[in-house]
């Protein structure tokens, strides 16, 4: 029987995922070298467009990171987009509960949080949507 | 949902990762339709019907 040496990932699958991870790796690079100079010249710039221009320039990064993400959204299979969209709704979902709350607790004088927190939550909570979901399979 | 697409594809040797391959799904999803975890859509049933040269419903009965 095949089931005991079941190799994890199809070959049109591990094609994908390194298509996948060249892409991102890449717009991650992009990201990054534009974000050095930007972090380093950007904020000693004075008010001009210039300086606007020069502090959201590693944003071309991330632009190309959404269009990796996009692209492999469309090699998903249904299944996997299917499982995709569970684990992000619940993510989306719990970010938006815990985001909320902080949001109350600062009209109450609570410290004010940077909008860079919103990303770690939606990460995180992505996690744990994630576990539940492999462990709900499982049951 | 049920189906006998586990049996079908031991008949021939095959892995899931080379039905997985033949179907152009991942290997997840061919596990996951064996397990009855998932049904599939009705033109990737199309799909397996037409690779094991049979109907649909001679492989998936409710």
């Amino acid at each position: 029987m095949h089931h005991a040496a079941e190799p994890r990932y199809s070959a049109a699958e591990r094609r994908k995922q390194w298509q996948y991870l060249r892409e991102l790796g890449a717009s991650i690079a992009i990201y990054i070298a534009l974000l050095v100079p930007s972090l380093m010249y950007g904020p000693a710039l004075t008010d001009s467009l210039l300086r606007t221009a020069v502090l959201t320039c590693p944003m071309l990064g991330f632009f190309l990171m959404i269009w990796a993400i996009a692209r492999q959204v469309q090699r998903m299979d249904e299944y996997q987009r299917r499982l995709t969209l569970e684990s992000l709704s619940l993510a989306a979902a719990i970010t938006a509960a815990i985001t909320f709350t902080y949001g109350f607790l600062e009209n109450a004088g609570y410290p004010r949080l940077s909008m860079f927190v919103v990303w770690g939550i939606m990460g995180s909570a992505w996690g744990v949507a994630g576990v539940l979901r492999c462990w709900a399979a499982k049951r | 949902m049920n189906n006998n697409i586990r049996a079908l594809r031991a008949e021939r040797g095959w892995s899931q990762a080379h039905l997985a391959d033949q179907l152009a799904v991942s290997r997840q999803t061919v596990n996951a339709i064996e397990t009855g975890r998932y049904d599939p859509s009705l033109p990737l049933a199309f799909a397996i019907a037409r690779l094991f040269a049979l109907r649909i419903e001679d492989i998936f009965s409710a």
